[in-house]
């Protein structure tokens, strides 16, 4: 079976315009203005089969948005080759549209002032579902999503977390075979993100949906990707299991402490000190040599604790980790 | 049915619209205002109410006006906003949907727009039927006069819709949206009609669009004769088709050529 998408030394070069200082280049650059070209994606290269969830990550500006933007045809590459499931999606984008799914996290696509409701029906007609076959799937969906008390409810007045299982939902209406979620848990609290991470696993599985996900949440990608794609300055700089990042890069935890004496140091075996305060410190732990849970254990047997609070590093050191790795 | 989205939008729109009530009341309201400020100045104008400026009574002239300001004011701010669906990057949730996008655009803002326009015109309407009195025009020129209107509308949407477009070079189309708001008010004949004018701006202006945005089916309103509709109309089809095509062109070009903002 043919991959379900494959890019093939794919690259977007973007124009824009260069401003120059002062007064009398500005004016010069009206009657000739200068273009600079910066490459947004370069040369990359992938596939993704039928069932797959891919992990797209990288810093901001990395070109995960672009790429996703090239592959549903919104924007079009400037060389290479795109296919989704046989469809060109520069050419052929409203017909690629009838089987793709999107969500982008920060840009809604539910009427604001109306019930989610509402903008179902709109999509049912929009997708050209068979009226039978809407009503059946979306009976399921609100199951699924556990939308039933609030889907008649006026968007506007719904909690972020409600919109978000909601936004997903309009986007699965036309049952997908290909859904492209970006940034999907941004903003949302963990039960919420736990919630939304539950329910893309299980379309995943039940549906074989091939799923791209962005996330600058490294919890979304490890929890529901088994493929991770990383892109830093518009290049692929890994693609591989995930599990292989995990092993090498995602075993840091941060503790940020806040203590209700003034201490110079904590002092802790298993954990390095990662800045000082009066009260509050930061700490790093080794997970791969020392369990957390220990090592919090010790912290809180040995010192006055007001606060504690334990993140991953983030997503640009992770990648910086990476560079340093391959350098070595 | 391809066609029945566009209808579903237009109708999913119009329910919206009823959310921003107070809006459409305010702006009904404010239309108001401006009309009844011209039938003040116009009664100054026409000493006697029985003479005729160019062919135009008093009563036709602000009936006229009653029409203009309905049409003209109908999509409210509509060049804002497409442009900040560009701008905002908005506009990426609405390509990756089965449809044409400038179709979607037009279904979802002229049930907005005959709504404005039916509101403004009930309420200049009611003024002028108080200060002014009942226009003289017969009951079968109604059906010729709507279509002419809608033409009318149409045409309006489809010149801003070419006006938002270019904020994907311009960065911004506040300078052009003002430009063109103020050439519909005066060349397009909003607040005179062209016989006003010097001989050699009205022949200009009746070659442009923009007079059959207010111009020509305001006169067919107050001055009806069926061969004028259809001269009118087939003028109106003409530039609609004309800026359609621009839109296209305009359209192709910055999918394959511009970037998406934000992100």
């Amino acid at each position: 079976m043919p991959p379900i998408i494959s890019l093939n030394k794919v690259s977007k070069i973007f124009k824009a315009k260069k401003k120059t200082k002062g007064f009398v280049n500005s004016l010069k650059s009206v009657l000739k203005p200068n273009y600079q070209e910066f490459k947004a994606v370069n040369n990359i290269s992938f596939q993704a089969e039928k069932g797959e969830i891919i992990g797209f990550i990288g810093p901001n500006g990395a070109g995960k948005s672009t790429t996703i933007k090239m592959m549903t045809g919104i924007l079009h590459q400037t060389i290479g080759e795109i296919k989704v499931l046989g469809y060109n999606p520069q050419k052929d984008r409203k017909e690629l549209a009838m089987h793709v799914g999107t969500v982008f996290g920060q840009k809604p696509q539910l009427w604001y002032h109306l019930p989610a409701i509402d903008t179902f029906d709109l999509f049912s007609k929009i997708y050209e579902i068979p009226e039978e076959i809407y009503k059946k799937r979306l009976k399921k969906l609100i199951k699924t999503f556990e939308v039933q008390s609030f889907i008649n409810t006026p968007v506007r007045q719904l909690s972020l977390g409600q919109r978000m299982r909601l936004e997903i939902m309009a986007s699965l209406l036309h049952n997908p075979k290909v859904i492209f979620l970006d940034e999907p848990t941004i903003g949302l609290d963990i039960v919420v993100k736990k919630k939304i991470r539950a329910l893309i696993k299980k379309l995943n599985k039940e549906q074989q949906t091939t799923i791209i996900l962005t996330s600058h949440d490294m919890e979304d990608v490890e929890t529901l990707c088994k493929r991770l794609i990383i892109i830093n300055q518009g290049e692929i700089v890994f693609d591989g299991p995930t599990k292989d990042i995990k092993e090498r890069y995602l075993n840091k935890k941060r503790l940020t402490v806040i203590l209700s004496k003034k201490i110079k140091e904590i002092k802790l075996p298993g954990a390095k000190t990662m800045f000082k305060g009066d009260y509050k410190h930061g700490l790093e732990v080794d997970t791969s040599k020392h369990s957390i849970q220990k090592v919090i254990q010790k912290l809180t047997s040995k010192y006055a604790i007001e606060d504690i609070n334990i993140q991953d590093p983030p997503i640009e050191e992770i990648i910086e980790e990476i560079f340093k790795g391959k350098k070595v | 049915m391809t066609i029945t989205k566009y209808f579903h939008i237009a109708k999913i729109s119009m329910r919206n619209v009823f959310a921003y009530k107070a809006d459409v009341f305010a702006h009904s309201l404010f239309i108001g205002l401006i009309i009844f400020i011209f039938i003040n100045l116009w009664q100054v104008i026409f000493i006697d109410p029985n003479n005729a400026i160019e062919g135009f009574t008093l009563t036709m002239m602000i009936w006229y006006l009653v029409l203009t300001e309905s049409i003209v004011t109908s999509f409210g701010r509509l060049v804002e906003d497409m442009g900040n669906e560009i701008q905002s990057g908005e506009i990426a949730t609405k390509l990756t949907k089965p449809y044409n996008y400038l179709l979607f655009q037009y279904s979802q803002n002229i049930s907005k727009s005959l709504f404005r326009f039916t509101t403004t015109f009930i309420v200049g309407a009611l003024l002028t039927l108080y200060f002014v009195g009942p226009l003289n025009f017969s009951l079968t020129s109604i059906p010729f006069i709507i279509i002419s209107v809608l033409a009318a509308i149409t045409l309006h949407f489809c010149l801003m819709a070419l006006i938002s477009t270019s904020i994907f070079w311009l960065e911004e189309a506040k300078a052009i949206d003002f430009l063109y708001s103020k050439i519909v008010f005066i060349i397009g004949g909003m607040f005179f009609p062209l016989e006003i004018f010097p001989d050699w701006l009205a022949s200009i202006s009746a070659k442009l669009p923009f007079s059959y945005i207010a111009y020509f089916p305001a006169k067919l309103f107050v001055s009806f004769s069926l061969n004028d509709f259809f001269k009118v109309f087939l003028t109106q089809l003409f530039w609609i088709a004309v800026i359609i095509t621009l839109n296209y062109v305009m359209y192709k070009f910055i999918i394959s050529k511009v970037q998406i903002h934000g992100g």
